[in-house]
């Protein structure tokens, strides 16, 4: 005898096959011309970046472009508007001016670096190859996160000579990388006026680095249920490769942060 | 060329090299696809036109960054989704607007119409309005299947889930509309028996 609740599921299953071709949709609307009209404006970007901060012509092409991907982002929230209009080139990460760093509704949530893992279990849970900062040896702690589209590793090390203690993490070292592309607004950043926020390069690619007083942090997946981050961060180093967005978390200045990127495989 | 579409795989591939037409054509063929999974997702018509444009227009300047070979209308899909959540109307309007389908339900009930007909208006307009009350993970898989016709590895792909975890998923949602659906809610006589 048929479960009688897994009858009434393939009735319903029926039911909503047949109210496919009555589903009250709008009228879609003509959108190929004005897509032609936009991307015919902007060519696609050549893939080699290395040289556009010294191509001023370049860089405004790159950015019109970039900007357009980001445009979502900025509709969502007006506030970040004059942030991105900024900071526009590194996906999954949005930059946001706020008088007052701290969180003012929000509890603070811990590090939640996810599930601690081996290296080869989170390279199989995650949609991109992971790098090691090779200046850096073995961590001494990986995490993976695949709650996240794409998902998302955390490598943590701990303090040790030349890399100071970050009283925030309580790590010495934080490097984390997820899909960018995928989830452009994954990460907010609210920093206050203690705090830069500087554009720089890694390898080419560009990069922001934020340091000075702590700033927030806030990483959330739209439509998941309240953030899955919200805590204070310290000097940051941020940037985009191939769609996977790096950051470096750490006490260490701008040029050493630099250099550990810049040696990532 | 209408009427004789050339396959995505080659239009992709022509578009990656900068073919505009190639790409115009793909947006020609998708825009409808992509417009409606914005809407189950915004629940608004123009959010889900500047999400599904938005989309498109991204898909293009990432077309680099997408696995030949591999199928187009999940990866559109995913894009699209992500646009339209970033343009997600408030809880508030979702209530507004089950609440609309309600009422529309209400005076198609009062339209003079042959009695079987009324019944399978009423049904339908009960199953939209049940529809926007689950949660968006569940409305999109259940959209994806049954209006948009994904098989289980596209909706994989499309949900970036195993496609292992798809049918379960499907049967977890199918479950939570039986659950939302008025307790005294009838299926039309003929929508059980019909194969689909």
């Amino acid at each position: 005898m048929a479960d009688p609740r897994r009858m009434l599921d393939i009735a319903l299953e029926r039911a909503l096959r047949s109210l496919a071709p009555h589903y009250p949709y709008p009228s879609t609307p003509d959108l190929a011309s004005r897509v032609r009209g936009r991307i015919t404006a902007q060519p696609i970007a050549a893939p080699r970046r290395v040289g556009l901060w010294r191509d001023p012509r370049r860089l405004a092409l790159v950015a019109a472009v970039l900007l357009v991907l980001l445009g979502a982002a900025a509709v969502a929230n007006p506030t970040t508007r004059d942030a991105i209009a900024h900071f526009f080139h590194v996906r999954g990460v949005i930059v946001n001016r706020v008088p007052s760093p701290l969180p003012s509704a929000s509890p603070i949530t811990s590090l939640d670096l996810g599930r601690r893992t081996t290296m080869e279990q989170a390279q199989s849970s995650v949609t991109f190859p992971i790098a090691v900062p090779s200046a850096l040896g073995a961590p001494d702690g990986v995490y993976v996160d695949s709650g996240i589209p794409g998902g998302e590793v955390a490598l943590a090390y701990k303090p040790r000579p030349g890399i100071p203690l970050v009283r925030q993490t309580g790590l010495g070292l934080l490097f984390s990388e997820f899909r960018g592309d995928l989830i452009p607004d994954f990460i907010t950043k609210e920093v206050g006026p203690g705090t830069t926020v500087e554009e720089t390069s890694v390898n080419g690619d560009p990069a922001w680095w934020i340091a000075g007083e702590p700033h927030t942090i806030i990483a959330q997946v739209a439509g998941q249920d309240g953030p899955h981050t919200l805590r204070l961060a310290t000097n940051t180093l941020v940037w985009e490769h191939g769609g996977v967005t790096y950051r470096i978390e750490s006490g260490l200045s701008k040029a050493d942060a630099v250099r550990i990127a810049a040696g990532l495989p | 060329m209408e009427g004789r579409p050339l396959d995505d795989a080659a239009l992709v591939e022509r578009a990656r090299k900068g073919d505009v037409n190639a790409y115009e054509a793909l947006v020609q063929q998708y825009q409808e696809l992509a417009f409606r999974v914005a809407y189950q997702v915004t629940g608004d018509a123009p959010d889900a036109e500047d999400a599904a444009q938005e989309a498109f227009v991204n898909a293009y300047y990432a077309l680099g960054r997408f696995r030949p070979g591999a199928p187009f209308r999940p990866w559109l899909c995913r894009i699209v989704v992500n646009e339209a959540r970033n343009r997600r109307m408030s809880a508030h309007r979702r209530v507004v607007l089950a609440e609309r389908a309600i009422t529309a339900q209400a005076s198609g009930e009062a339209a003079p119409s042959p009695e079987a007909a009324a019944e399978a208006d009423a049904f339908r307009s009960t199953l939209v309005a049940t529809l926007w009350q689950l949660r968006e993970e569940d409305r999109l898989i259940l959209a994806y299947r049954l209006f948009f016709d994904l098989s289980e590895a596209e909706m994989a792909q499309a949900l970036k889930c195993p496609k292992g975890t798809v049918k379960s998923r499907l049967s977890r949602a199918l479950a939570r509309l039986r659950e939302a659906l008025p307790a005294d809610l009838r299926l039309p006589s003929t929508a059980g028996e019909r194969d689909g």
